[in-house]
C-alpha cells in the first residue's frame, strides 16, 4: 500500500483554514454583482419616467406655472402633495435606524441599510418639488438667510422658513447617518473588489480596518447620531404639518396636525420599505437575512400607526362637529361628501380600514398580502395629503370664492416621474452599496458561533 | 521592533488575550474586528471614546447659533408681523433646535474622523481581508526577546495562528 502524498497528510493534521471570507459577506455582496435583463429594464423604466418628467418640467420653466392645474383659490396642488408624500416616506429609515437602535431592537439590522437609503433618496425627491412648485426655481435661494446688498433677511416667523431648516437638516443628517453606517461595510467590499470598484470603495471606506479605536468611535457616533436623529425625525414632519396648521384655513388649523402627520409619515415610510424590500428579498434570495419575522414586525408598526392615523381622522371630524365653527364643519362635510369624496374614501379605506386586517397573524406573515397592502397604503397616503391640501383650499370661508382644482397632465407626469427619480437611485444603490448592514448581521452570527460552537 | 499578529475566532478569546497582554505590560497593541464588539475594544483601552465631547460642543454651538442668527436678523431688518415682537422666542426655538441637531451631528462625524483616525491613507501591514470576514486580529509590538512569551500567551488564549508581521 502506497502512503498518501505528503501534502494530504499535512492537510489531515492541520486542515487549511478557510479564511478571507464569510457567508454573510458572500451572500450580501453577491447582490451587487452583474445585473439581469429585468434589472436594466427597471432602470430604463425609472430613468425614462424621470426624463419625461424632466422634459415637462423644462417646458413648465419656459411656459410658467400656468401649465399646472392651479385654479383660484387652489394654488397648492399636486406638487406640494407629492412633496409631503416623499418627506413622509423618508421617515421610516431614520425611525428604524435611530429609534429602534436606541430601543436595542436587534431585528432592525436586516432592514436598516435599505431603509436609510430610501430615506436619503426620498428626501432628495421631496426637495425637487420645492423648486418645481415655486416655478421660478432659480430664485429658490431667496429662502436662505444670506447676506445681500439690500440688507434684507428672511422671515423666521414663517413656517416655510422652519421647513427649510428642518428639511436641510434632515437631508444632511440622514446622508451622514447612512454613510457612517456604510463605512465598515465599504471596507468589506473594498477587501474583495477589483477594478474600478476597488478604487471607489478604497476612497469611500476611508481606510477603515476595524481597529478598537475605530469601532469605539464608530459605536459612539452611531449612538449619538441616533440620539440626535430621534427628535429630528419627529420634528421634521411636525414642521411640515405646521406649514398647514399655522394658517387659518378650515381643516388645516388644528393642533392634532403634528402627531397626526408624524404617525402618517412613519406609516407611509414602513409601507414603502415593504413595497421595495419584498421584491428585493425575492429577487436576490436574501430570505436568510430579511426573514418573515422582519416583515411581520414592520406590519405591526403599520397596524399601530394605522390606528393612530385612523384615530386622527375621527378626531378631526369630531372636533369639527363639536367645535361648532361653521366653515370648519362645512369643510369637513365637503371633504366626505363634496367634489373630492372619492379621494377621501380612498384615504379612509386604504389607511384606516384595510390595515386593520393586520390584526390577524396569518395575514401579517402572508408576504403577497403585505405587498398588495403596502401598495394600497402608498396610494392612500398620497391621497391623504391630496385631501388635506386640496379640499382645504377649495372650500375656504366664502362660498363665493370656492373653486375646483384638477391636476393637469404635466403635473401628473412630474408626479409619476418622481417615482422614477426615487427608484433609479434605489436601483443604483442595490448595485453599488451592500444592501444589508453586513458588519451588524455578522455580529449576531459570530455570537451564535461562539456560544453554539465546538469550544 | 517586531510585531506579532495573533488570529482569533471568538471575541471573548481575543478580549481575554488583549487584557492579559496589557497586564503583562505590552500596551502597544491594536485589534482588528469584523463587527463591533465592545468587550474587544474595551480590552485594549477602557476609556470611553472622546466623540461625546464633539457632540456636546456641536450641539451647544448649534443652539447658540440658532438663537443668535434669528434674533440678530429679525432685529437687523425689522418686519412687523401681526403685532408680534421682533424677538419672538417660540418660533426661533425651532430654528435653534434644527441647528442644534445639524451642528451636533456634523461635529459627531468630525469626532469619528479625529478619534477613529479616519481617513487613513494606508492600511496596517498586518491587516488582511480575513479581518473583514470572521477573524479577529491582535497585533502587539514588542522586543525580540518577548516574542516567545507573547506567542505562548496568545496560543493559550485560543489563537488559531500567531505570526510575525513583515514590513
Amino acid at each position: 500500500m502506497t502512503p498518501p502524498p505528503a501534502e494530504s497528510v499535512a492537510a489531515m493534521i492541520r486542515p487549511t483554514p478557510v479564511t478571507g471570507d464569510s457567508k454573510a459577506n458572500r451572500d450580501i455582496l453577491r447582490v451587487m454583482e452583474g445585473g439581469s435583463l429585468g434589472y436594466f429594464a427597471l432602470v430604463a423604466l425609472s430613468v425614462g419616467a424621470m426624463l419625461a418628467a424632466g422634459g415637462v418640467w423644462i417646458w413648465q420653466v419656459y411656459e410658467g406655472l400656468g401649465i399646472a392645474g392651479y385654479a383660484h383659490p387652489v394654488f397648492w396642488g399636486a406638487y406640494i402633495v407629492t412633496f409631503v408624500f416623499w418627506v413622509g416616506i423618508a421617515h421610516a429609515g431614520t425611525l428604524i435606524s435611530a429609534i429602534l437602535y436606541l430601543f436595542r431592537a436587534k431585528w432592525r439590522n436586516a432592514i436598516n441599510r435599505s431603509a436609510e437609503a430610501m430615506t436619503v433618496f426620498a428626501v432628495l425627491t421631496a426637495a425637487q418639488f420645492l423648486g418645481i412648485h415655486v416655478g421660478r426655481m432659480w430664485k429658490s435661494y431667496f429662502i436662505l438667510p444670506y447676506p445681500n446688498q439690500r440688507g434684507l433677511w428672511v422671515n423666521f416667523k414663517s413656517p416655510l422658513l422652519w421647513d427649510t431648516f428642518a428639511i436641510t437638516t434632515y437631508a444632511t443628517i440622514s446622508i451622514v447617518f447612512f454613510y457612517v453606517g456604510l463605512v465598515p461595510d465599504l471596507a468589506i467590499a473594498r477587501d474583495r473588489a477589483t477594478g474600478w470598484r476597488k478604487v471607489l470603495y478604497s476612497i469611500l471606506s476611508l481606510g477603515w480596518q476595524g481597529t478598537s479605536k475605530q469601532w469605539k468611535a464608530h459605536n459612539r457616533t452611531v449612538l449619538h447620531l441616533s440620539g440626535l436623529a430621534t427628535p429630528l425625525v419627529l420634528s421634521v414632519h411636525s414642521v411640515v404639518s405646521w406649514d398647514f396648521a399655522m394658517s387659518i384655513v378650515p381643516g388645516w388649523h388644528a393642533t392634532i396636525f403634528a402627531p397626526y402627520f408624524v404617525a402618517g409619515a412613519i406609516f407611509s415610510g414602513f409601507a414603502m420599505v415593504l413595497t421595495m424590500m419584498i421584491p428585493v428579498r425575492r429577487i436576490f434570495g436574501l430570505e436568510e437575512y430579511i426573514t418573515n419575522y422582519h416583515f411581520e414586525n414592520m406590519s405591526r408598526f403599520l397596524l399601530l400607526t394605522s390606528i393612530i392615523v385612523g384615530y386622527a381622522y375621527l378626531a378631526e371630524y369630531f372636533i369639527a362637529w363639536y367645535g361648532m365653527v361653521e366653515p370648519e364643519q362645512t369643510s369637513f362635510w365637503k371633504r366626505a361628501f363634496g367634489p373630492y369624496w372619492i379621494s377621501t374614501w380612498v384615504m379612509i379605506l386604504c389607511n384606516g380600514v384595510f390595515p386593520q386586517l393586520l390584526w390577524f397573524k396569518k395575514l401579517r406573515t402572508n408576504i403577497p398580502f403585505l405587498f398588495v397592502l403596502s401598495m394600497l397604503i402608498n396610494v392612500g397616503m398620497w391621497f391623504e395629503r391630496y385631501v388635506i391640501i386640496i379640499t382645504g383650499l377649495s372650500r375656504e370661508y366664502d362660498p363665493a370664492v370656492w373653486g375646483i382644482y384638477t391636476p393637469s397632465w404635466p403635473e401628473l407626469v412630474i408626479v409619476a416621474g418622481s417615482f422614477g427619480f426615487f427608484c433609479q437611485f434605489f436601483l443604483l444603490f442595490l448595485k453599488v452599496f451592500p444592501v444589508v448592514a453586513i458588519a451588524e448581521v455578522k455580529e449576531l452570527e459570530i455570537h451564535a458561533k461562539a456560544h453554539g460552537g465546538s469550544h | 521592533m517586531p510585531q506579532l499578529l495573533g488570529v482569533f475566532e471568538q471575541p471573548d478569546h481575543i478580549a481575554a488575550a488583549a487584557k492579559r497582554l496589557r497586564d503583562r505590560g505590552y500596551t502597544d497593541m491594536e485589534t482588528f474586528s469584523p463587527s463591533p464588539f465592545p468587550e474587544v475594544d474595551d480590552a485594549v483601552d477602557e476609556k470611553p471614546s472622546g466623540v461625546r465631547l464633539f457632540t456636546l460642543i456641536g450641539g451647544l454651538v448649534g443652539v447658540c447659533t440658532g438663537y443668535a442668527l434669528t434674533l440678530w436678523m429679525a432685529n437687523d431688518w425689522q418686519i412687523m408681523l401681526g403685532g408680534k415682537p421682533f424677538s419672538s422666542i417660540p418660533p426661533y426655538t425651532i430654528i435653534a433646535f434644527e441647528l442644534t441637531i445639524l451642528f451636533g451631528g456634523l461635529m459627531t462625524v468630525l469626532g469619528l474622523f479625529l478619534k477613529g483616525g479616519l481617513p487613513s491613507m494606508k492600511l496596517h501591514a498586518a491587516y488582511s481581508k480575513r479581518f473583514s470576514a470572521e477573524d479577529f486580529g491582535l497585533v502587539v509590538e514588542c522586543r525580540d526577546r518577548d516574542v516567545p512569551e507573547i506567542d505562548g500567551l496568545m496560543r493559550a488564549h485560543h489563537a488559531t495562528e500567531v505570526s510575525l508581521v513583515e514590513g
